[in-house]
């Protein structure tokens, strides 16, 4: 089509250039009519909303949100112009490399680099001393340097590094570094860490706990904690053993950093918080926050592992300062394990009680967690493996102890799901095993026992929406649940879990003075119509470029080829806190959009002022800006804009999001606090083979409530990868340590990350439970979704042969041992000879399904009623709903303090508290 | 993780081959050869036993001849396992092997001449050198072997080709050739019990195919293997056999075993302590009691030594089954 075809019926006005075509402005010309099934009914639109209204319903355009919407970013990777972090080649680069300790623990008496320094080629070497400020993720544990200051604490930690011309270059000058080592007493078995330790592996001066090597203790209790054994009618108890796992994310660690000729830093690295690692380089290098532009490439997958600043990348850019050249850094996989990050190896204690009326009177809970050589986010990890249970259930005592302490392995850290897996797999069987005991359905005790909407948890969360009941009926049909469960022949059984998990966190990890908002969001568009959205949310491959885009594209009616976005370069983004807590959807997009309405009222405004149509009146729809009620009167999104943009340019607008206060006020309430929460419900079927104890998983129906589905193919992209990573976890994956106490697979053959044969099919069901204060009521699908598919496979086991597991992975070696074991038990010697579990029902059954059934119309009554009175947790156990049980009764419990009683009985973490703090004990260190 | 550098050679014919190799033995260096490279590349990652110069099968044509009674060296595994001349038992031991594009480049005379694995030796440099090395990789350090303390004369890594008990299960023949001259031997006479020698090639000598006996194609065989996962694991534990029925009686039966031991191991003897009473289940059960009981892997693989002996008893159980089936 020529351009005059192009412009038939337009008529061309001086300084009106042909792209500016009315009612277009997007590669289709002309706009489309409003999708009245996307428009909410409470603004005239055909979409029903059983969940209520939302106070951005008036914002609906029909334009994206909803839609399934391929990743805008798919087809850099997909056609390979991607950059990655090894991506980035800058001119004149040397390549750099680490030396790395080869003892677990020990202290470094000397480095002698002359010999390396002599070889040809070689141009900077770092070591401990070019950088002895400490750094990490938390401020209140900044426990790792660049490169060792005096200790080595794991194999693997960084001792040296080298920038050569070559790669071949800088290896052959590592080896030729000599160390001579003190080599220490290491310890491996977190028991171990417990205890007093001649050498702890940090020191924490007046802040260390004892001599131990204890980073995080932390002691809850809740509730009628001393009346929980009495009232309890049934009683699970178990004991976990959950193994590390790791990320096994695609890309391995790459970065390259640059010094500009103006003195700047910049560093290209794949990041999941380039603003903590932008504050930690200017720890390290002692330059201010402005001289550095950190520069997020593609992510070649993160999960959490990529979610902290690495001493690799202070290094590169030691080493480029050094030699006044770029320097690039880029992983082996082995270099990758030893960074790991990944889930706590963790020994946790389960102990769930229920009383006659099949109500959950109290949950212990106690995990020592494996937090490795540093801290990372494990202060928050330890806090996790408690609150995050505290949820979607009715609890009516709480008590929880946790400890993570140092061994001298690759630090833990933080992955998908973060803290709450271990515990909720733990937990979720527990609830199984209840039910059993008390001889009623799984489903039902669970639909029973469930927090309404609009409530408050036991210790003190502010659940908003919540879809746990819909997850729960929907996965029940769909599995045919009533019809299978302890009905499957031997070998073969179905299973339930549940999860609940945090859409982003309540408190910033940086407590800042001037309440700094959590995302910022930058637009700016000009006059050819292109809005474009700077914003410092890391896209980690989870689509948060994407769902920027749609939300910005939906308020303004525009299509997502119209919507560009920055979001790479802390020069150009406003800060974002980064991608991790599941915060990047909630936070980013509510900021979005309140940047994009401010565009929406000018571009309203000046269509009313060219229209003379009551600007509260004006809606937009597909590129064009018309009066509701006569949709003749209007003008296409390019006239407004133009006529928004006399005498003032580009329009401009920058919109925030900071959550709202809430929560108690004991020590730790910030911990788990979120502005919402996701649910999740998910029915695996499993097969065992009896004989040989390898376990395959065949269906999972996995519903998730993520709020609103901003876009379904990406939440179904994220039940369906969740499934796959829990599956790793509960079926294969483990970091095994040898005697040696080295990583004894530290590569992806050993490393057993399931294949597409293992895979099963995954039926995702999204559960859409309109969150208020969720961007067009949207909550998270990232981590949530992971957490119920190890309790679900692991309940269908039980279900299958009778075995209750509680150690993770469940290799065919383990199953097999737990089977013998079985067959011991049930006296016979052919395994296929086993009875597998029956349900009997008893008469609490019937009580459950009506208190079910009322919670139900009590549950649907509350979400769609704006006037609604205050819930908390205990009103199940008698309490006056409307006011938290410890203002009614001297017996709630809330406490964060360990009495001497129990210190005198501990359980395995609570042992923690029988170390005295340095500055409690009367020592002056 | 770089390479150590090499010299790559490219002969073009089997002779060109040989005569390269026999230079190398003469002037007192040493090479490897490479075939497929899924086995030596992964080693030369890992800096493990390198040699400074490598010479290629690639192009020797003549190592790529494919029938059903003659398998060249060089006959891609993909290839044999979809090859419908290839015999049934051959078929799914190969199209079991780790994954299909490993299998496309990975051949019948690398799968059967692969290195032995362990725990203590599959790993990087710095990490062998972390744990001062261990005796198959010894960087001229005498070390011990880190399976079985205190000793350095006998390795016990761990043998996991597929192909070897489906090969033994048809009495193949194996044919080698150096610069001075060649020579077959059964395949059972080919492996050598040792993690690190472990067959009777002498430097410079390479397998140039397998033959199988004419009656072979008469022998009916399955394959059972112990991974962790479907696809890319080297198996725990591996159980061939091959049979052949006149009319109610087995005539003839050959197991053996792989992926437990330093070598692949034919199991003559406690088939012949069963087959004279042959009275089908309960002989399969005491004949599946018996290979688990001659078995004694060491813990140096993914699964535990324990676990995959009794899973012995289960793979046997199931091919020997098929009998029953047929």
């Amino acid at each position: 089509m020529s351009d005059e075809e192009d412009m038939v019926g337009y008529k061309q006005q001086p300084g009106k250039l042909p792209f500016s075509r009315p009612g277009s402005g997007g590669k289709d010309q002309f706009s489309d009519l409003q999708d009245e099934n996307m428009i909410p009914e409470s603004q005239g639109g055909k979409q029903s909303q059983p969940w209520g209204t939302h106070r951005h319903d008036e914002l609906i355009t029909s334009s994206s949100i909803g839609h399934r919407t391929p990743l805008i970013d798919a087809r850099y990777k997909v056609t390979g112009q991607a950059q990655y972090g090894d991506d980035i080649r800058l001119n004149n680069e040397l390549i750099g490399k680490i030396l790395r300790s080869p003892h677990h623990f020990a202290r470094i008496k000397s480095i002698d680099t002359s010999a390396a320094e002599a070889l040809e080629g070689v141009i900077a070497i770092a070591t401990g001393s070019d950088a002895s400020n400490s750094f990490g993720v938390l401020p209140v544990t900044k426990d790792e340097h660049a490169l060792a200051v005096s200790l080595v604490r794991h194999v693997g930690d960084l001792v040296a590094a080298v920038a050569a011309e070559d790669e071949a270059t800088a290896l052959q000058a590592v080896q030729l570094i000599e160390v001579e080592y003190e080599i220490l007493d290491s310890i491996h078995d977190m028991k171990d860490g417990l205890e007093d330790s001649e050498n702890p592996i940090h020191d924490r001066g007046k802040y260390h706990i004892g001599e131990a090597n204890i980073q995080k203790r932390v002691f809850q209790e809740f509730g009628e904690v001393d009346k929980m054994i009495e009232n309890a009618n049934a009683s699970h108890h178990s004991n976990w053993t959950f193994r590390g796992v790791n990320h096994g994310f695609t890309e391995p660690h790459a970065t390259v950093a640059n010094w500009d000729p103006r003195g700047r830093l910049t560093i290209y690295t794949p990041q999941q918080v380039p603003h903590y690692l932008h504050r930690s380089l200017a720890d390290v290098l002692e330059i201010p926050m402005h001289q550095i532009n950190v520069y997020r490439t593609f992510v070649g997958g993160g999960f959490g592992g990529k979610s902290d600043p690495f001493p690799h990348e202070m290094c590169a850019a030691i080493l480029s300062r050094k030699s006044g050249r770029p320097v690039r850094i880029t992983f082996d996989r082995e270099e990758v394990f030893l960074t790991n990050r990944g889930r706590h190896p963790s020994h946790i204690e389960m102990n769930l009680h229920a009383d006659s009326q099949g109500r959950l009177c109290g949950v212990e809970t106690d995990a020592l967690i494996d937090g490795g050589a540093f801290a990372s986010f494990g202060h928050v990890t330890t806090y996790y493996n408690g609150v995050l249970h505290t949820a979607p259930y009715e609890i009516g005592a709480f008590h929880y102890t946790g400890a993570r302490v140092w061994t001298n392995k690759p630090a833990s850290g933080a992955m998908r799901g973060h803290g709450a897996v271990n515990s909720r797999c733990a937990f979720e069987v527990g609830l199984d095993d209840l039910s059993d005991k008390l001889q009623v359905d799984p489903m039902t005790f669970r639909l029973a026992n469930l927090l309404p909407p609009l409530s408050a948890t036991i210790t003190g969360f502010r659940i908003t929406s919540t879809g746990m009941r819909e997850c729960l009926e929907k996965v029940r049909k769909a599995s045919s649940w009533d019809e299978r469960f302890r009905q499957l022949p031997l070998g073969h059984g179905i299973g339930v879990g549940c999860g609940f998990f945090i859409s982003g966190s309540g408190l910033p990890i940086h407590w800042d003075p001037n309440k700094f908002p959590h995302a910022t969001v930058h637009l700016k568009i000009d006059m050819d119509g292109g809005v474009t959205i700077h914003t410092g949310a890391a896209e980690i491959g989870q689509g948060s470029d994407t769902v920027v885009s749609q939300s910005v594209a939906e308020v303004l009616g525009l299509p997502l080829d119209m919507i560009r976005v920055r979001s790479k370069e802390t020069d150009t983004a406003p800060v974002d806190l980064g991608s991790y807590s599941s915060r990047v959807t909630f936070m980013n997009a509510n900021a979005a959009i309140s940047a994009a309405m401010k565009i929406r009222q000018e571009l309203i405004d000046a269509t009313a002022n060219i229209t003379g149509a009551d600007p509260k009146k004006i809606v937009l729809g597909d590129r064009r800006i018309y009066d509701k009620r006569n949709p003749a009167v209007g003008v296409s999104y390019l006239e407004a804009l133009h006529k928004a943009q006399e005498d003032r340019g580009a329009l401009v607008a920058s919109g925030a999001y900071r959550t709202p206060p809430m929560g108690k006020a004991h020590k730790g309430a910030a911990a788990g606090l979120a502005p919402a929460y996701s649910f999740s419900a998910y029915v695996a079927e499993v097969k065992v083979d009896v004989e040989t104890g390898q376990t395959s998983v065949i269906n999972v129906w996995a519903a998730h409530d993520c709020g609103k589905a901003l876009n379904p193919l990406a939440v179904e992209g994220q039940i369906i990868g969740s499934c796959h990573m829990g599956l790793g976890q509960v079926l294969s994956e483990e970091m095994v340590y040898g005697r040696t106490g080295h990583l004894l697979n530290g590569n992806l053959l050993d490393y057993k990350i399931p294949t597409v044969h293992e895979m099963p099919k995954v039926f995702p069901i999204i559960v859409e439970s309109n969150d208020p204060e969720g961007p067009f009521g949207a909550k998270e699908a990232g981590e949530g979704p992971l957490l119920p598919i190890l309790p679900a496979v692991c309940n269908a086991v039980y279900d299958a042969i009778g075995v209750r597991v509680d150690e993770l992975p469940i290799t065919p070696d383990r199953m097999h041992r737990s089977i013998e074991k079985l067959c011991r038990s049930q006296g016979v010697t052919d395994p296929l000879e086993l009875k597998t579990p029956t349900l009997k029902l008893s008469p609490l059954q019937e009580s459950l399904a009506n208190r079910a059934d009322e919670h139900e119309k009590r549950d649907i009554a509350r979400r769609n009623n704006d006037d609604i009175e205050p819930y908390h947790n205990g009103a199940l156990f008698g309490f006056t709903a409307t006011l938290p049980p410890e203002e009614q009764s001297d017996d709630w419990k809330v406490s964060v303090m360990p009495s001497q009683e129990y210190i005198d009985n501990p359980r395995l973490a609570g042992t923690a508290w029988k170390h005295i703090e340095r500055r409690h004990r009367g020592d002056d260190t | 993780m770089r390479m150590p550098p090499f010299e790559l050679l490219m002969p073009t014919s089997l002779e060109q081959a040989l005569t390269l190799a026999g230079d190398f033995i003469a002037a007192g260096e040493e090479f490897d050869w490479i075939a497929g490279g899924t086995d030596l590349i992964p080693n030369y990652k890992w800096h493990l036993n390198s040699k400074a110069h490598v010479i290629s099968l690639a192009k020797v044509a003549e190592m790529s001849e494919l029938s059903s009674t003659h398998i060249g060296g060089m006959v891609r595994l993909h290839d044999l396992a979809e090859s419908n001349i290839t015999h049934p038992l051959l078929k799914e031991a190969a199209g079991s092997i780790a994954s299909v594009m490993i299998r496309r480049s990975g051949t019948v005379g690398g799968n059967i001449c692969l290195d032995t694995r362990c725990y203590w030796f599959n790993q990087t440099e710095d990490w062998r050198e972390s744990i001062e090395w261990c005796h198959k990789c010894e960087c001229g350090t005498d070390a011990d072997c880190r399976v079985i303390a205190n000793q350095n004369t006998l390795c016990v890594a761990t043998y996991q080709a597929d192909l070897a008990p489906a090969f033994l299960c048809l009495n193949a023949t194996i044919h080698l050739a150096s610069s001075k001259g060649k020579r077959e031997m059964l395949l059972s006479d080919f492996f050598e019990l040792d993690g690190m020698t472990r067959n009777v090639l002498q430097p410079g000598e390479l397998v140039t195919h397998i033959t199988l006996p004419s009656e072979s194609s008469e022998l009916t065989g399955c394959y059972h293997k112990l991974t962790l996962r479907d696809s890319w694991d080297f198996p725990e534990a591996g159980i061939a056999a091959a049979w052949k029925l006149s009319g109610e009686q087995i005539s003839t039966l050959k197991i053996a075993s792989t992926g437990l031991e330093s070598i692949p191991r034919v199991h003559d003897d406690e088939v012949a302590a069963v087959l004279p009473d042959w009275s089908g289940k309960e002989s399969i059960e005491s004949l599946s009691e018996a290979l688990r009981k001659s078995i004694k892997p060491v813990n140096n693989t993914g699964l535990k030594p324990n676990y995959r002996r009794k899973m012995v008893k289960v793979l046997a159980r199931r091919c020997l089954n098929q009998i029953l089936h047929k």
